[in-house]
C-alpha cells in the first residue's frame, strides 16, 4: 500500500499539461526515487478522472471505462509515493471524492496530500472560455461572461467554469476529510516572471527536487489572441455540424488551434474586460483571505491571485478587427492547404503500394493451375448441383473459405 | 461552526431520515430537527463511500421525495438515490437552502421542489443505466426474439432500408417467422413515410442505439446539413443498393400494406411509433450507459432490457417545432418529386411524404424514469 499519495486535482490552465508530461516522460527515473506515477499514457490519468466522474468527452468515454479502478489500484500497489493528477478532478462530487479518497486508501494508514495549483481569476477567465471553444462552443465571449457571472450558476458552462476554478469550494470539497497541513496551493506567477518558476513551485509541493528530470516537454496549451478566438468560434459555428469529433480533435483543435493559430503571437491577446475589474478583484480579495484563515501550505505567494491590472488597450473578441481576423484565416487556409497536400502525397504513395499489391496478386492469379481450379468453381457456382458439391467439398477440407 | 449551522444540518439530517422512511414532505414545509436521526446515520447509506457523512444533494434528496409520493420504494433504493452522483456535465450537487447560512462559496443553495426536472432526471438516468449494467446477466431477449423460430427453407430474399425504425421493427417480425434477410440476389424495398416521421423515427433509431443528441439538436443538426439523415435520403438509398452486386429488384415502398407481398408473408403487424418522451428518456439513460459499457452493449441493453420496458409509454412522436418546419416541408416536397420521377418501382402514394404526424399528448420524462425505478426494484 502506498505510504503517501499526492493527488493533484486542478486548476485547469495552471501548467498542468506540462506537470502531466514531465511525470509521464520520467516515470522510470520517478520510480528509481521510489515516486510512483502509474499511467501507459498520456493522458492515463484524464481518461481516470472521466471514469470516476462519469463524464462524457467527445467519444473518450468509452476508452475510460473501469479506469479510475485501475489506477487506484496501481496506487495502492505501490509502497512509497504516488502521484494522482488532473485538473479536471477539481469539479467532483462530495460522494465522488469520497469514492477517490477511499479507493486510493485514504483512512486505511496512507496519507493523502491535496495539491492544488492555482492562477488569477484575471487569466483564468479568458483562458476558460478560450478552452471552450477548443472543444467546440460556439458561444461569445458576451455570453460566457454573462453566464459566469450569473449568480445563479445554472448552465453548464457557468456550472463548470466555478466547479474547477471557484478555489475555497474545490478546497472545501476536496479537503474537508484533511487537515489543512496536507493540502498545499501552488499559485501561478504573475506574467513577465522567470519561466522556470512554476516548475520549482510544482517541485517543492510534489518533492521532486534533487531529482534528475528531463523538462525538456513541449506538451503545453498554447493560447490564442482575440482574433484568432474569434476565428475559432465562426469556424465551430460553420462546422460544428457536420465536423464528427473524432475529426474535430486532430484538424481544428491540434492544426489549426495549437499548431497554427496560436503562433500568431503579435495579435491582440485576449483579455479581461476592464469593466469586471473590479468585481475580479473583490472576488480574488474574498478567497485570498479564506485561504490564509484556514491555514494550507501555500507554495508560492497568495497575492499571486490578485492578477495583472486592467489592460489599457482591450481588444472585445465579439467584435474583432476582420483584417486581423482575416489575416488569421488565411494563415488557417494555408495550413489546412499544406495538409492537403500531405495527405495526397500519403495518398498516392498508397495508390502505389496497392498498385503494387494489386500487380503482383495478378501475376499469382495468371498460373495455370490457378486458372484451372477458378474455372471449375465459377462453373460449379452456376448450378445448384455444382454449389453443392463445393459445398461438400470445402465441408471435406474443413473450412468455409469461398475461395479457390 | 455556528448554533444556526448545527440546527441547521440537524434539521437537514432529519429530513433525509424521513426520506428514507418514505416521507413526502417538502423541504419548505419540513421543520423538525429532533429525533434520534438529527445527525449523520450511524449505518452508512449503502453506496456512499464515507457512510453518509456528508447532505447528499438538494438533487438526489428531491429525487427521493418525488418516488416517496409516486410508490414505495425500499431503503436500498432510496440509499442508491442519495448516493448517486449525476452522470454527465451539469450543475453539481446542490445544498439545501437555510442549511449553512454561514456558507460564502460554492453554488448557491436551493430549495430543492424549485428544481426542474432535468436535474432530476440526470441522477435517475444514472441509476436506470446502473440498473441495466447490473441486470445485464439477466438479460431476456425482446419479445420478438422470443418467438424466434426455426429459420425457414423456402423464403423470399429481402432487404428492408429506409426509414431504419420501421426496417428494424418490420425485419424483427421477419426474423420471429423465421424469414432472416439477405441471401444473393435479393430484393430491397426502401421503406416511406412522412419525411417528419421519418426524423422522428431516424432520431429514436440514434436514441435506442448508439446515442442521439436531443431532439432540437438533432433538427438543427439536419438543417444545417442541408440534407435528410443517410438512411431516409430515399432515392440515395436506392442508388446505393443498386450499385451494390448480387442485389435484385430495388424500389421504395411508401405503403406498409404493400409490404407482407412483397416479403413473402400474409400480414405484418404496424410498427408502433416510438412516443417522444420514452425515446428521450432511452437517449438519456444510453448517455449515461455509454460511460458504463462500450458502445456495442450499450445498444444490446437498450434494445434488449429496456426498450420491452418502455413498450407501455403511450404518447406521439416528437413534434417537429415551428421554427424548422418550413424546410422540412421542403425537403418533403423535393422528396416526393424525385420520387415521382424516379426510374424505380415505388409502392405507394409519394403524398404520404408530406404527411406530419398527428399531435399527441407527451408524457412526463421524469415520471416515466420514476415509474421505471420503481418498477425495476418490483421485478
Amino acid at each position: 500500500m502506498s505510504r503517501k499519495v499526492l493527488l493533484h486535482v486542478g486548476t485547469p490552465k495552471t501548467g498542468t499539461s506540462y506537470l502531466q508530461d514531465v511525470l509521464f516522460r520520467n516515470r522510470e527515473v520517478l520510480a528509481e526515487a521510489g515516486i510512483a506515477y502509474p499511467a501507459t499514457r498520456h493522458d492515463g490519468h484524464f481518461l481516470a478522472a472521466l471514469d470516476l466522474m462519469q463524464l462524457p468527452w467527445g467519444g473518450l468515454q468509452a476508452e475510460a471505462i473501469g479506469a479510475w479502478d485501475a489506477l487506484a489500484e496501481q496506487v495502492r500497489a505501490h509502497d512509497g509515493t504516488a502521484i494522482v493528477s488532473h485538473e479536471i478532478l477539481a469539479t467532483a462530487s462530495r460522494a465522488q471524492i469520497g469514492q477517490a479518497l477511499e479507493s486510493l486508501g485514504h483512512g486505511d494508514a496512507t496519507e493523502v496530500h491535496l495539491v492544488l495549483s492555482v492562477r488569477d481569476l484575471v487569466r483564468q477567465i479568458p483562458a476558460e472560455w478560450q478552452e471552450n471553444l477548443k472543444h467546440r462552443a460556439r458561444l461569445s465571449y458576451g455570453a460566457f461572461l454573462d453566464q459566469i457571472t450569473d449568480p445563479e450558476r445554472a448552465t453548464r458552462i457557468g456550472a463548470w467554469f466555478w466547479g474547477v476554478q471557484e478555489i475555497p469550494d474545490i478546497l472545501d470539497r476536496w479537503g474537508q476529510d484533511l487537515p489543512p497541513s496536507q493540502v498545499h496551493l501552488v499559485t501561478v506567477p504573475p506574467p513577465g516572471g522567470a519561466p522556470e518558476l512554476l516548475w520549482k513551485r510544482f517541485s517543492q509541493a510534489f518533492g521532486l527536487d534533487g531529482i534528475d528530470l528531463d523538462l525538456e516537454g513541449e506538451r503545453h496549451n498554447p493560447s490564442l489572441g482575440a482574433p484568432e478566438t474569434a476565428l475559432l468560434r465562426r469556424i465551430n459555428r460553420k462546422a460544428n455540424a457536420e465536423l464528427a469529433p473524432a475529426d474535430y480533435r486532430p484538424l481544428v483543435r491540434e492544426l489549426l488551434a495549437h499548431q497554427t493559430l496560436s503562433r500568431r503571437t503579435r495579435s491582440p491577446r485576449l483579455a479581461l474586460p476592464p469593466e469586471l475589474h473590479p468585481w475580479v478583484q473583490e472576488l480574488s480579495a474574498s478567497w485570498i483571505s479564506e485561504i490564509e484563515a484556514r491555514g494550507y501550505d501555500v507554495v508560492g505567494d497568495l497575492g499571486d491571485l490578485v492578477g495583472a491590472p486592467p489592460v489599457t488597450d482591450y481588444t472585445d473578441p465579439d467584435r474583432p478587427r476582420e483584417r486581423h481576423v482575416a489575416a488569421a484565416a488565411v494563415d488557417a487556409i494555408t495550413a489546412l492547404l499544406l495538409d492537403n497536400a500531405r495527405m495526397r502525397h500519403e495518398q498516392e504513395r498508397l495508390h502505389a503500394e496497392l498498385a503494387d499489391v494489386r500487380g503482383a496478386l495478378e501475376r499469382a492469379h495468371a498460373t495455370p493451375s490457378y486458372r484451372l481450379r477458378h474455372g471449375i468453381v465459377v462453373r460449379l457456382e452456376r448450378s445448384r448441383a455444382g454449389r453443392t458439391v463445393l459445398s461438400v467439398y470445402r465441408r471435406a477440407r474443413g473450412r468455409s473459405s469461398r475461395s479457390a | 461552526m455556528s448554533t444556526s449551522v448545527e440546527l441547521g444540518r440537524a434539521r437537514a439530517w432529519a429530513w433525509v431520515a424521513h426520506l428514507r422512511a418514505g416521507g413526502t414532505t417538502p423541504w419548505a414545509a419540513w421543520q423538525s430537527a429532533d429525533g434520534p436521526e438529527a445527525s449523520p446515520p450511524r449505518e452508512p447509506i449503502a453506496g456512499s463511500a464515507r457512510g453518509g457523512r456528508f447532505l447528499p444533494g438538494a438533487q438526489q434528496l428531491e429525487l427521493l421525495r418525488r418516488l416517496n409520493l409516486a410508490g414505495r420504494p425500499s431503503t436500498a433504493l432510496a440509499d442508491r438515490v442519495l448516493a448517486a452522483s449525476a452522470p454527465g456535465r451539469g450543475r453539481p450537487d446542490l445544498e439545501l437552502v437555510g442549511v449553512d447560512v454561514d456558507r460564502r462559496f460554492g453554488p448557491p443553495a436551493v430549495d430543492p421542489a424549485e428544481l426542474p426536472d432535468d436535474e432530476l432526471l440526470r441522477v435517475a438516468t444514472g441509476l436506470l443505466a446502473a440498473g441495466l449494467v447490473e441486470r445485464r446477466e439477466s438479460a431476456v431477449p425482446s419479445p420478438d426474439r422470443q418467438r424466434f423460430r426455426v429459420t425457414r427453407r423456402f423464403r423470399p430474399r429481402y432487404e428492408l432500408a429506409g426509414d431504419p425504425w420501421l426496417a428494424a421493427a418490420y425485419t424483427s417480425q421477419l426474423v420471429a417467422d423465421g424469414r432472416p434477410p439477405g441471401g444473393g440476389g435479393r430484393s430491397v424495398h426502401v421503406l416511406g413515410t412522412g419525411v417528419a416521421a421519418m426524423l422522428a423515427h431516424t432520431w429514436a433509431a440514434g436514441a435506442f442505439g448508439e446515442g442521439a443528441p436531443s431532439w432540437p439538436d438533432f433538427l438543427a443538426k439536419v438543417r444545417a446539413r442541408r440534407r435528410l439523415p443517410r438512411r431516409v435520403a430515399l432515392p440515395e438509398v436506392v442508388d446505393r443498393f443498386r450499385a451494390r452486386p448480387h442485389t435484385g429488384r430495388v424500389g421504395v415502398v411508401l405503403d406498409p400494406a404493400a409490404l407482407p407481398r412483397l416479403v413473402g408473408v400474409r400480414r405484418l403487424d404496424a410498427v408502433v411509433d416510438p412516443p417522444a418522451h420514452a425515446t428521450e428518456l432511452a437517449r438519456q439513460v444510453g448517455s449515461a450507459l455509454s460511460l458504463l459499457v462500450l458502445p456495442a452493449e450499450q445498444t444490446q441493453l437498450l434494445d434488449t432490457v429496456l426498450r420491452p420496458r418502455l413498450a407501455a409509454a403511450t404518447g406521439g412522436l416528437p413534434t417537429v417545432p415551428p421554427e424548422h418546419r418550413d424546410w422540412v416541408d421542403d425537403a418533403a416536397f423535393a422528396l416526393r418529386q424525385r420520387l415521382l420521377r424516379a426510374g424505380y418501382p415505388v409502392l405507394g402514394d409519394p403524398d404520404v411524404l408530406l404527411t406530419t404526424p398527428p399531435d399527441r399528448p407527451v408524457g412526463s420524462v421524469l415520471d416515466l424514469a420514476i415509474e421505471l425505478l420503481l418498477e425495476e426494484e418490483a421485478t
